[in-house]
């Protein structure tokens, strides 16, 4: 059991993302506002961006810039780092787009509860 | 110069159609123009994928390897022109051109004026381009950024219908979709985790080397990419955003996402499987014994789902999902028959089932019903869409001389050599589940009596592309030739890894 708490313990960064990922990954399945599925996504993504940018990091390593008066031995991972402005800017897309359906539902069901959205669905249709 | 093109040319064939994508909305107010420019860029594609496809047949297996920007692989991102990748890209060209023929006829029905359609060919083209790259990507974080365009894609060509159920159905797509790529993504920062690598041939030289060391990690990436992938290709129970979003969408839409999309991030998922993961390993974790079990739930339930609904397109969707079963099912089997005869169908079913959304959404463009019963006599008054429509029918059902049936035998054959006598039993029943369900379509078509309607055949380039579509069904039945070569060799690469 101590190993267990020790291992949680040094790897605090990705229990922190497993615990932000299952907030996320809750509210989307749970929540019917549109809008709070839409931040249930972010939140998800947001612990995965976490759990990437933890994986780069080395404890005691300096910043990434090779300095040849003060040469260090250990840098941390800078790669991780740059995926994930990737995959921030494809989290933004995912948000602007879902924003424009948002309001596109708004204007034609007057809600943004997909519950009531799905109970109008009839007879909205054709 | 035509050296520097050939060279080239695996980047090319991605980055023609992203390009082509990012002009057309200039050219909104020149319909003609945006559309010929498609036209010419798919033909170009599939001229550039025929080439490609033939130096890798007559290579005998050695891949081209192109490095982006001239960075070597493993910190540059690498195209990898290899038998699977140049059978997809073949697969993608032949598919997608007629449907781009078949849009040009369509469009202004389901989704409406010039700026819409131009906006709807954006769309298009990047989707054609994510799946490009999905093919030719050796490169795991490539395959994420690959997924993200495809799936904004796929969900904006789902909206480009003018209704609100479109709206409600690609907001469902988009949250599901988006779920399913934060778990691909995750699975890949699993590999990255143990391995320090994102080029595939690299993560699987160290995986095989120090699984040992993370086998719980490793079980996770495994468990991530599986659910990740089966999200956005539709795999039985995470299926439930499909059957609205396919229905729903413009047909051309629907022809390309269910023929060609959900095929991508099945490609992508063989890819990580086969290429990053090995068949050894997944021997070790048991993945392929969870690949067969889950496909034969999604044949039969798909199937059966597909047989309660009477809304034709819906109907459609839902054998989607069963014929994914088929696919996930063959990616299981662990021999080169069977996956062979998986990446057979998977092109087979390709063509077939954006024929079928095709002609569907023409015959609802004339009657304006979505029910199967409204069809009735449908078959005298608008014969070539309703003969496409059979044979591409007798196609998924597997009748012999059309090219389901290639691909369903071959999955068979692998079957038998796997002992997998369930398995067998399943794909038969499948068959004739799917039968169940495509020839009451074609009874009502041709022996109920028309109704005193105005019903005619589409105009010519629609006409065109269903008769195109139809014709590949047919020739691939009878002469698979080179295209089951290249799955075949594809398939011993696959398994030969390692």
């Amino acid at each position: 059991m101590s190993i267990l708490i020790k291992k949680l313990i040094i790897n605090y960064p990705y229990f922190a993302a497993f615990i932000i990922f299952s907030i996320g990954a809750l509210t989307v399945l749970k929540r019917s506002n549109l809008f709070k599925k839409l931040i249930g996504i972010n939140i998800m993504e947001s612990a995965i961006f976490l759990m990437f940018v933890a994986s780069g990091n080395i404890r005691g390593g300096a910043v990434p810039i090779s300095n040849n008066n003060n040469p260090q031995s250990l840098y941390i991972n800078p790669l991780p780092s740059a995926l994930m402005l990737t995959g921030i800017v494809v989290s933004v897309s995912v948000t602007a787009f879902a924003l424009a359906l948002i309001l596109r539902l708004y204007r034609s069901y007057g809600t943004t509860d997909l519950r009531r959205i799905s109970e109008m669905g009839n007879e909205v249709a054709e | 110069m035509t050296a520097a093109i050939t060279a080239n040319l695996p980047v090319f064939i991605i980055i023609a159609p992203l390009f082509v994508a990012f002009v057309l909305p200039t050219l909104a107010q020149r319909m003609r123009l945006v559309e010929n420019l498609v036209i010419s860029v798919e033909a170009l594609m599939l001229f550039g994928a025929c080439y490609l496809a033939s130096i890798v047949l007559f290579q005998k297996g050695i891949p081209i390897i192109y490095q982006m920007g001239g960075w070597s692989a493993p910190w540059g991102i690498e195209l990898k022109v290899g038998s699977l990748g140049a059978f997809f890209l073949l697969v993608i060209a032949i598919v997608s051109l007629p449907i781009a023929l078949f849009a040009r006829g369509n469009l202004t029905f389901e989704v409406g004026g010039k700026e819409r359609r131009a906006r709807f060919y954006v769309l298009y083209l990047l989707l054609v381009g994510a799946l490009a790259g999905m093919a030719l990507t050796n490169d795991l974080f490539n395959v994420y950024v690959l997924v993200e365009v495809a799936t904004l894609s796929c969900c904006g060509l789902v909206s480009a219908r003018n209704h609100p159920r479109a709206a409600k159905a690609t907001f469902t797509y988009l949250i599901l979709a988006t779920l399913g790529s934060c778990l691909v993504m995750g699975g890949i920062g699993f590999i990255y985790i143990v391995t320090g690598h994102l080029n595939m041939g690299f993560a699987s030289q160290e995986l095989g080397r120090i699984w040992q060391n993370n086998p719980r990690v490793v079980w996770m990436a495994f468990s991530f990419m599986l659910v990740g992938f089966g999200v956005k290709s539709a795999l039985f129970p995470l299926h439930v955003w499909l059957p609205d979003a396919h229905s729903v969408a413009p047909s051309p839409a629907s022809a390309i996402l269910s023929g060609l999309a959900v095929k991508g991030y099945l490609i992508c998922l063989l890819k990580v499987l086969y290429n990053v993961f090995g068949h050894t390993l997944m021997q070790t974790y048991s993945v392929h014994k969870v690949l067969v079990l889950v496909g034969m739930v999604a044949i039969i339930a798909g199937s059966i789902s597909a047989l309660t609904q009477d809304d034709l397109k819906r109907r459609l969707a839902f054998s989607t999902v069963a014929q994914v079963g088929y696919i996930f099912l063959g990616f299981g089997l662990l021999n080169t028959k069977g996956l062979a005869g998986t990446l057979f169908y998977l092109a087979s079913h390709a063509v077939i089932k954006s024929t079928l959304f095709l002609s569907a959404g023409a015959m609802l463009a004339v009657t304006g019903k979505k029910n199967i019963k409204d069809l009735s006599g449908i078959g005298r008054k608008m014969p070539v869409t309703t003969a496409a429509f059979t044979v591409s029918s007798l196609g998924l059902i597997g009748i012999p001389l059309f090219s389901g049936f290639v691909g369903k035998w071959h999955l068979l054959l692998g079957s038998f050599e796997s002992d997998n006598i369930l398995s067998v039993a399943v794909i038969i029943a499948g068959s004739v589940l799917c039968a169940a369900y495509l020839f009451p379509i074609i009874r009502i078509a041709y022996f109920e009596s028309a109704p005193e309607k105005d019903w005619k055949d589409p105009n010519v380039p629609q006409k065109l592309a269903l008769i195109l579509l139809s014709i590949v069904i047919v020739v691939l039945g009878v002469v698979p030739g080179s295209l089951l070569e290249l799955a075949g060799r594809a398939a011993a690469e696959l398994l030969v890894l390692q």
